[in-house]
């Protein structure tokens, strides 16, 4: 039952996909907004934890990378599974935010850093 | 939406009792002429409960995703009016153009 459900979602979205792409525009910046706030969030929490572990230099950024993966791992688990409902690429879900993120990643992790091992 | 927001702040909070931890714990290998190695098991323990609570805020709170088909179920006219029974549709009105337009659902 549930492989027969899942099968007819996928042939949808599918043909949907060979359609004119047409997509309700407001609920797409909708969920744009709801994954950029998910990662600066998420990128202000894992720089206090970077902080705290007194991470430096390359292991930092890997774990900076390693955190965002989850994070778009949780975020398709939000859209259950089948983004392509939600968004109109996987880029969206999955890059959006990124760099922004990174910014206020090396911003809090310095900041916990010297608060935490410095002063 | 209330409930993961408290949650996001206990995550916060957490985090923040491991940063005082952790400097403490410097502070102790301080008198005792140590080097730090590494955060003690507590700190790590504590910071990983933080990480997933905060994860759980991040995920809930910022709302819901809405489906971008124009077909999709969420998308459609949800509701008739409620007299159905009363509504009149051959009357001198429509002669004239209707402005009516039926609100989608948000």
């Amino acid at each position: 039952m549930g492989h027969n459900d899942s099968g007819g979602s996928e042939k949808k979205s599918s043909e949907s996909a060979n359609d004119i792409q047409t997509f309700n525009a407001e609920n797409l910046q909708s969920n744009m907004k709801v994954i950029y706030y998910s990662r600066t969030f998420l990128a202000i929490i894992s720089g206090v934890i970077a902080g705290i572990l007194g991470f430096t230099g390359l292991t930092g950024f890997i774990f900076y990378v390693l955190i965002m993966a989850i994070t778009s791992l949780g975020l398709v688990a939000k859209a259950k599974f089948s983004v392509h409902s939600y968004f109109d690429s996987w880029n969206r879900i999955i890059l959006d935010g990124f760099f922004g993120g990174l910014m206020s990643f090396v911003l809090f992790w310095t900041f916990a850093y010297d608060i935490v091992h410095i002063f | 939406m209330g409930l993961g927001f408290v949650i996001g702040a206990f995550g916060v909070m957490i985090l923040a009792h491991a940063a005082y931890t952790t400097i403490q714990y410097r502070g102790l290998l301080k008198i005792m002429e140590e080097e730090f190695s590494g955060p003690p098991m507590n700190v790590v323990v504590e910071l990983l409960l933080g990480l997933v609570l905060c994860m759980w805020a991040a995920l809930t709170v910022p709302g819901k995703f809405l489906s971008i088909h124009p077909h999709s179920d969420e998308n459609r006219i949800v509701s008739l009016p409620a007299n159905m029974d009363f509504m009149i549709f051959n009357h001198r009105g429509k002669a004239f153009p209707s402005g009516m337009d039926m609100k989608l659902k948000h």
